[in-house]
């Protein structure tokens, strides 16, 4: 080390200079900054109430330094707490029978396999495919199929409901309908091999549609005409957005209907089916994998 | 914070590896022994002179040429003037090369100016040369392998800093540099053994940080 | 060749450089899914020390998808830079990693091979790198591109705005535009993916952005990342002011064709785009990719996903894009199952896009299914900023309110970038201070203010 800087560093020690932070400025009197909370109806900016209009995107919430106010903060998180507690929810194994549903369950054994292997998600276990030839009426027009998809909270909240409207409209065009059922750990192509199975004209599984923030309760129906193992994707029509801000599950279950119709007339499902005609009554449905704005609500509120 | 050094800006290094003969002579430079030259543009005109001379130390070079430019850093010609030109002379381009490392090495990390107030609006250089190289021990008057101290400080504080360095220690008096220099600083050369400069310089230091808190005290 | 190595007695045998470079491959649940990972953690190892002795030349000699087979290969091998080639081709891959980090290896060195590179070489340089190997050299691969604006220059982080809405409802998507520009985002592109894949709402939405940078002299790109044959339908309507143009890529040919394209396909798109783009410089397409896609279309050849995902790359640089990014952890926890696997991807797929020569930015993202936390999410971000990442994505609150996933928000790019002492692109860094939105890496007077975009 050079002479000079030891010299100079024991020179500052000695005038007591040596701490290398100059002291603080004097303690100043902190106020309360001003609040800035996740806009609501009541609270919101000029911008967030121009933008709610508009779109379901968090704007107009201001920031402190670069970062969020603590209410955005916490309202993030709540959000993101639904979210995931959907996500984590296991259907419990007695609750199809509860519901006087037929349990079926995929090849998945536990819930963290289901969230990596969709291929076992995508066929039934062994004792499921008995129990599926044994109890289940075979020859059906149509296949209902409930299932916990991405959120059992979603299959338990509104699911019976929008399995039992579906299934009464179907009945009340005249259709034969399967036996009710409810099948666990299952992905979208299930339905491919327990309508083959059950030898259903058009099969349709319910199930819990992948969480987004602040949205846990959210199911999807998946609709495939003559369902065989080996239909992709595009041989199959899906409403998505059914719960209680969204499609209610009676709209729901009768759009369903309507799209069964349509399959059954024209013999086919998927890129191929016309729905054109169903425009009035399908919406935005008919026009394929359409998704209405989520409203926001805000999550939490504290008692004072 | 005082005392914390103020690292200088090396703003250029270049060689000249075959000199015209015009431009060797221009600068001070002998042509029948030197053929390469290397030139230094630095913010601070002080640190440089020292780590020329730390130079000559390390390679067989000669400081042919080193002014300072008027009014300082602050006020340079361009963004690579700064406030001196320091040029060395050698046989060949790599003995050059050899000096520059030495002289950038010396910039790094041992010559540079202090703060001495918060902020850094008033600077002191008290540094102490352990043992002088041929271009400053001939500058000086004294021999190679000297002790020197090297004391800088702006006008006020340079003077009453230089009065407390020669009463704190066993120093004399080399060369004073009174106000203005070229950077309107003011400058003091003492010498005497190691020990004693040291003393000298760390009065020097603390007497300019006395003036920057007090600067006016005479009643 | 002799594929095999002995750890503590236990000799481990390969069949095929593909095994290789697949149980090579730090632990990913999409590999695992494929049936291709390694078995446990010391056969993963002695695939490694494999692979390390593998020359450059082994790997270009084989590809994980044969010349007969894959246009994509064929790309490759038929463009490949014969003298940059020459310069590594000897190298094995564990001298090649050594080369990489060395620190006489500079940005422009490694510029000055990257031609001779194949996917195959940089997925395997990867395996063998730890995630600040992976840094390190990602941070000094220099790659700047030009459009409207100059990214990717030394010292900077730029950010797509990303505005989208669940109906293309073009009031929602200017909301977010506006109040993502007051937090200093946008300058890499505002880009919207539609819900509506149609030529005219392309148009719409183009004509929209375009109206914003406009009348508020925005130094930057508009983008709507509809399918490559829309927005040549929406090139074809004409005056459609379309900066750059957008899609996304998989890792074979049989991937590509899962996603409608092909690379004569976007042969004609480039040379459309040519002729008809509004934006200014040489760089005008933009591309995104993610390692699983290959995989979720059944087209992963039996490789793995890192060296699929390097192959996009591959494909993409024919195009000399202004934009590349990888959306690392949209696929789901079935390709990469947590925070760590999401991580690692990221750092990864910015390490080989930067090495082959794009300019990479990164969607950190998750989505709700995949075991990943907001703070990890928070810790990428930085990491991918001292990377030297060209840009990230940008959102209100970091939720993609169309694509349901959370990725990062407005609010992110300006911590991120006073972390790592990054700002923007220079051309949208001085509208920013013009604006009062930015005074260099602090926040203006205006900031966060999307009262100030008309």
């Amino acid at each position: 080390m050079s002479t000079t800087r030891k010299l100079i560093e024991a020179l500052r020690e000695r005038l007591g200079q040596a701490d290398p932070l100059p002291s603080p400025p004097a303690i100043p009197r902190i106020q309360a900054p001003p609040a800035r909370v996740f806009p609501t109806a009541r609270t919101r900016s000029c911008y967030a109430e121009q933008a709610a209009a508009h779109t379901a995107a968090i704007l107009g919430i201001g920031h402190v330094g670069t970062r969020y106010a603590t209410d955005v903060v916490l309202q993030f998180q709540a959000e993101l707490a639904v979210a995931h507690d959907a996500v984590h929810t296991v259907l419990p194994d007695d609750w199809a029978q509860s519901q006087g549903l037929l349990p079926l369950k995929s090849r998945v054994e536990d819930h963290h396999q289901f969230l990596l292997r969709p291929d076992l998600g995508r066929r039934l276990d062994e004792e499921s495919l008995e129990r599926l030839r044994g109890n289940a009426i075979q020859d059906v027009d149509i296949q209902p199929i409930l299932a916990d998809g991405l959120s059992a909270v979603a299959t338990m909240g509104s699911g019976i409901r929008l399995l039992e409207t579906f299934s009464n409209e179907c009945r009340f065009r005249g259709w034969t309908v399967g036996t009710p059922m409810c099948a666990k750990y299952a992905r979208v192509w299930l339905q491919d091999e327990i309508g083959e199975t059950v030898g259903a004209r058009v099969a349709c599984i319910l199930l819990g549609e992948r969480p987004g923030l602040g949205t846990g309760d959210g199911l999807s129906a998946y609709m495939v005409y003559e369902p065989r193992m080996g239909k992709t994707d595009s041989d199959r029509n899906m409403i998505s957005n059914i719960h209680a801000r969204g499609i209610v599950p009676e709209l729901a279950g009768r759009q369903l209907a309507m799209m069964a119709g349509a399959m059954l007339d024209q013999k086919t499902s998927g890129v191929s089916l016309d729905l054109s005609g169903l425009t009035a009554e399908l919406g935005q449905a008919a026009s394929g994998g359409y998704r209405e704005p989520q409203r926001r609500v805000r999550l939490v509120e504290t008692d004072r | 914070m005082i005392l914390e050094a103020i690292p200088p800006t090396i703003l250029s290094v270049r060689r000249i590896h075959a000199a015209h003969e015009s431009v060797l002579r221009s600068y001070g430079a002998d042509p029948s022994k030197h053929t390469s030259l290397g030139l230094v543009t630095c913010d601070q005109d002080d640190s440089t002179y020292v780590a020329l001379d730390e130079a000559t130390k390390h390679a067989p070079i000669d400081v042919v040429f080193a002014r300072s430019f008027y009014a300082g850093a602050n006020h340079a010609s361009g963004r690579l003037s700064g406030e001196i030109l320091g040029v060395i002379a050698g046989p060949d381009p790599d003995t050059v090369e050899e000096g520059l490392m030495a002289l950038v090495r010396c910039l790094e990390h041992d010559a540079c100016f202090y703060s001495a107030d918060d902020g850094a609006t008033i600077a002191v250089f008290p540094h102490v040369i352990t043992s002088l190289g041929y271009y400053l021990s001939e500058e000086a008057g004294l021999q190679p392998g000297d002790s020197m101290a090297y004391l800088v400080a702006p006008p006020i504080e340079a003077t009453i800093a230089f009065d407390a360095a020669m009463k704190a220690a066993d120093v004399r008096l080399v060369r004073a540099f009174t106000p203005p220099t070229q950077t309107n600083y003011a400058a003091a050369w003492l010498t005497g053994i190691l020990t004693e400069c040291q003393a000298a310089a760390e009065a020097y230091a603390e007497a300019v940080v006395e003036v920057a808190r007090r600067p006016w005290d005479f009643r | 060749m002799q594929l095999a190595a002995t750890i503590r007695g236990t000799k481990y045998r390969f069949d095929s450089i593909k095994e290789v470079l697949a149980k090579a491959n730090p632990p990913k649940s999409g590999d695992d899914q494929a049936g291709i990972s390694a078995r446990d953690p010391v056969e993963r190892v002695a695939a490694r020390a494999v692979l390390a002795e593998l020359t450059l030349h082994d790997l270009r000699e084989n590809p994980v998808v044969p010349y007969e087979l894959d246009e994509l290969t064929r790309l490759v091998e038929d463009t490949l830079h014969a003298d940059a080639y020459q310069a590594i081709r000897s190298l094995t891959v564990g001298q090649f990693r050594e080369w990489l980090l060395e620190t006489s290896t500079t940005g422009p060195l490694i510029r000055s091979i990257s031609r001779g590179l194949t996917p195959e070489m940089a997925a395997a340089a990867s395996k063998l790198m730890s995630n600040m190997d992976l840094m390190i050299v990602g941070a000094k691969c220099e790659v700047v591109v030009r459009a409207n604006n100059t990214l990717g220059l030394p010292g900077r982080l730029s950010a797509r705005l990303q505005p989208n809405h669940p109906t293309d409802n073009v009031e929602g998507i200017l909301f977010s535009t506006r109040e993502g520009l007051s937090y200093g985002c946008g300058d890499a592109v505002i880009g919207v993916n539609p819900a509506t894949e149609s030529a005219e709402s392309t148009a719409e939405i183009l004509r929209a952005l375009n109206g914003v940078t406009t009348r508020n002299n925005i130094p930057t790109q508009n983008c709507v990342l509809s399918h490559v044959t829309v927005q040549m339908d929406a090139l074809r309507l004409g005056d459609v002011p379309m900066d750059l143009m957008f899609q996304s890529f998989s890792g074979s040919e049989k991937g590509n064709r899962a996603f409608g394209i092909s690379v004569a396909l976007m042969d004609e798109a480039y040379a459309m785009m040519s002729e008809l783009r509004s934006s200014h410089g040489p760089n005008f397409m933009y591309f995104e990719t993610g390692q699983g896609s290959a995989l979720s279309s059944d087209a992963h050849h039996g490789a793995d996903q890192v060296t699929l995902e390097a192959r996009c790359y591959g494909f993409a640089r024919r195009y000399k894009p202004f934009l590349v990014n990888t959306v690392v952890g949209f696929i789901g926890p079935e390709y990469l199952e947590d925070g760590a696997q999401i991580t690692r991807a990221a750092l990864e797929d910015h390490f080989m896009g930067k090495l082959l020569g794009l300019p990479m930015g990164c969607d950190a993202c998750f989505t709700y299914h995949s075991a990943m936390g907001q703070n990890e999410l928070e810790c990428l971000k930085v990491l991918l900023g001292a990377a030297g990442c060209s840009y990230l994505m940008s959102l209100p609150v970091g939720d993609d309110i169309m694509l349901n996933y959370q990725s990062t928000s407005f609010h992110d790019i300006p911590s991120v970038r006073g972390l790592v002492q990054r700002r923007p692109t220079p051309e949208f860094d001085a509208w920013l201070h013009e604006m009062g939105i930015m005074d260099g890496l602090k926040p203006g007077p205006r900031f966060g203010d999307p009262g100030v975009i008309r």
